[in-house]
């Protein structure tokens, strides 16, 4: 089953490299509905030799439904709505964030090392992934244009702190509070609710926050 | 029934969504003077927390509530006549918006449980932000997007935040309930790496809540697109709790020994939330975003207090109490200048002496109080945190402190001179002022001012008690 765990942070770092140099939206929702089920899935594939409890179950299921099917089926109703296919001129180019992201594993690898004093062996892998993540979501927010990419940066930095949380936790505790960040899907819904219900899809003819850029100092 | 102070607020502003108008206003102004009914025998010891392991009564957690009550119950006096002259898409939206985004800063001041602080501030975000996009116009989403864009990160950092806090709990195999007043009993045995690491966390998320610089972009556009009734209580109300955040993890840190680090922390962030708020207030072209910058800056002078520790955090708690006072009756003010002009640009008024000349002594007496003379309460906080400072031999950062405010007074005071006496060809306001929208403004100076002149006993020991918990005093 080792196996399989290093599978899915294989997949989950391949998806993260795929989002930093996708430009197409819907290909870009449909890999985040991919890390979503991919996510969810590794705190329960980790735990596997243990005893598998009722409650981790429907946590699981309900984590699948949530980053699995809801949000990235609101995504794909936003992106059908405001009629964009594409990305065009982000901050920072494909190629350029593509690098960066081999840069964010780099220093996670070694962000890793310093921290192996508290860190179990098996872990490091899995912790590589989650600071890759996080840092990813983080730098996709900063540097595309478009509002539903940066929602899509947001899910992405949420995916990496409940990696961190699964890396790091050491008992009943920090498991919880990690498990408290199914909430942070809710402002995603928001953020989604608010590309497709309000007006940015009739105030503007494109869902471009650059347009947002009427206050400033 | 502790809870009560949060329920209320909560059931009144679900039911108000869905009333006419005039039931709700009436239920907005009964709401909030039973909240502060409550808040009051709160504050009198006369409520005991019914989930204990969730929530608490802590002194610092009191002045809050008590204060965000306080004007509250002002600012729903102006907003009903505010709302009545203005067009808005959807009042009864606004209304029940208002009443939970009370309830959510209710349970931030009384949350105790580590989860339960985090989630209030989230749920914070949440219903603040209908009240930003109220206007709907093309800024109000851009400051709404920017609003929960910016903050939504800051709120998934502070879980990772809490998340370390709790992993220092449980690295030194303690087994306690996780919430910040059993913590604070173990604190000297939590790993302390891990309990900075949360604290550099908790300070990132919620300063971004709470406007310190380099976070704080959201704020100007944020306070100056909502509709004024509700930059004023975002200004002198959410700032504070979540400042009060915060303040929970600097607690915890002291508690811990470790102090010092989470003291200089907050001393670079102050200073750079002011020097920042000083460079941006000088050109300003609204006088909404003036404010705006000045509660960055106020926001800057708290945290620098409470890091400086000792009698600089008397001060800071003084000024929280005098900032929420002045900055919301400043913003009050602010509502009435853009009814009377209809616009947010200080060049296109002026003359407020004559036009409006109510509202000019309101907000030139606001002015006045948030620069730091007497006989307002800022001048003693801000004296306070600077003789603390130098008791405690900070001279470098304390001059930077002086600087700054020199600075943002100029700036301040050039745009307020302005507003105030320059010519200006309007025959009288759009819309004039009138009794139930200036008397909030004044009613909340000259709180301000009683305050400073005479500090009930039972208020003086509850801030005693709040900053005894890290280290400050009155004669430290």
């Amino acid at each position: 089953m080792i196996n399989l765990n290093d599978a899915l942070l294989a997949l989950t770092v391949l998806s993260v490299l795929f989002g930093l140099g996708s430009n197409r939206l819907m290909s870009l929702v449909k890999i985040m509905a991919c890390q979503g089920v991919v996510v969810s899935l590794i705190p329960f594939f980790r735990d596997y030799h243990h005893e598998i409890n009722v409650g981790a179950l429907i946590f699981l299921l309900v984590m699948l439904l949530i980053k699995g099917v809801l949000i990235p089926g609101f995504m794909y109703i936003a992106v059908k709505k405001v009629k964009i296919q594409r990305e065009i001129e982000p901050i920072i180019g494909y190629h350029a964030s593509l690098f960066m992201g081999l840069i964010f594993i780099l220093v996670s690898v070694f962000i890793a090392e310093k921290l192996h004093l508290s860190l179990p062996r098996d872990k490091v892998l899995l912790m590589i992934t989650a600071t890759t993540t996080l840092a990813a979501g983080l730098f996709l927010i900063m540097s595309r244009r478009k509002a539903i990419t940066q929602v899509i940066g947001y899910l992405m930095m949420e995916n990496g702190i409940y990696l961190v949380g699964t890396a790091l936790a050491h008992g009943a505790h920090t498991q919880f509070v990690v498990e408290f960040g199914v909430l942070l899907d809710l402002l995603v819904g928001v953020m989604i609710m608010g590309i497709i219900l309000h007006n940015i899809n009739s105030s503007y003819d494109d869902v471009d926050t650059a347009l947002l850029g009427q206050l400033k100092d | 029934m502790l809870e009560f102070i949060i329920l209320l607020p909560l059931l009144a502003g679900i039911v108000a969504m869905f009333l006419p108008v005039k039931v709700g206003r009436g239920i907005l102004m009964v709401t909030a003077l039973l909240h502060l009914i409550l808040s009051l025998s709160g504050w009198l010891g006369k409520l005991a927390p019914a989930l204990p392991g969730y929530f608490s009564v802590t002194p610092e957690g009191l002045l809050v509530l008590l204060v965000t009550s306080f004007i509250f119950f002002l600012i729903s006096i102006y907003a009903v006549s505010y709302m009545s002259v203005t067009k808005l898409s959807s009042e009864p939206l606004y209304i029940g918006c208002t009443l939970l985004f009370l309830a959510s800063m209710s349970m931030v001041t009384l949350a105790d449980h580590i989860v339960v602080l985090w989630i209030a501030v989230e749920a914070t975000t949440l219903m603040s932000a209908p009240l930003i996009f109220l206007h709907r116009s093309k800024s109000a989403l851009e400051a709404t997007w920017k609003y929960v864009m910016i903050c939504s990160v800051g709120i998934a950092l502070a879980l990772l935040g809490c998340f370390f806090v709790v992993l220092s709990m449980n690295i030194a195999n303690l087994h306690v309930p996780i919430t910040f007043s059993s913590l604070g009993l173990v604190a000297t045995r939590l790993d302390p790496v891990w309990l900075k690491a949360g604290f550099i966390f908790l300070v990132i998320g919620y300063g971004t809540k709470m406007g310190l610089a380099p976070m704080h972009t959201w704020l100007p556009d944020a306070h100056s697109e909502a509709p004024s009734p509700a930059s004023a209580l975002l200004s002198g109300a959410l700032l504070n709790c979540a400042f009060l955040g915060v303040y929970r993890g600097h607690q915890l840190l002291y508690q811990a020994g470790i102090g010092d680090f989470s003291s200089s922390i907050l001393i670079g962030f102050g200073l750079l939330s002011m020097l920042i708020a000083a460079i941006f207030i000088f050109n300003q072209t609204g006088y909404k975003r003036m404010l705006a910058y000045s509660s960055i800056e106020n926001m800057g002078i708290i945290a620098f207090g409470v890091g400086i520790g000792g009698m600089a955090t008397y001060g800071a708690m003084l000024h929280l109490i005098h900032h929420s006072l002045i900055k919301s009756s400043l913003f009050l003010s602010s509502g009435n200048i853009l009814l009377g002009y209809g616009t947010k640009l200080i060049n296109k008024t002026g003359n407020m002496v004559n036009l409006l000349p109510r509202t000019c002594t309101a907000f030139f007496a606001g002015f006045v109080g948030i620069s730091g003379f007497p006989p307002f309460g800022i001048f003693v906080s801000e004296l306070l945190i600077i003789i603390g400072a130098f008791k405690q031999g900070r001279n470098i950062s304390v001059s930077i402190f002086i600087i700054a405010l020199i600075l943002i007074f100029v700036g301040v005071s050039r745009l307020v001179m302005k507003m105030s006496f320059a010519p200006n060809d309007m025959s009288k306001p759009l819309i004039s002022e009138n009794l139930a929208r200036t008397l909030p403004s004044y009613a909340l100076l000259l709180a301000s001012i009683t305050l400073c002149i005479w500090l009930p006993e039972s208020l003086y020991q509850t801030i005693l008690s709040a900053i005894a918990t890290i280290g400050g005093g009155v004669h430290g």
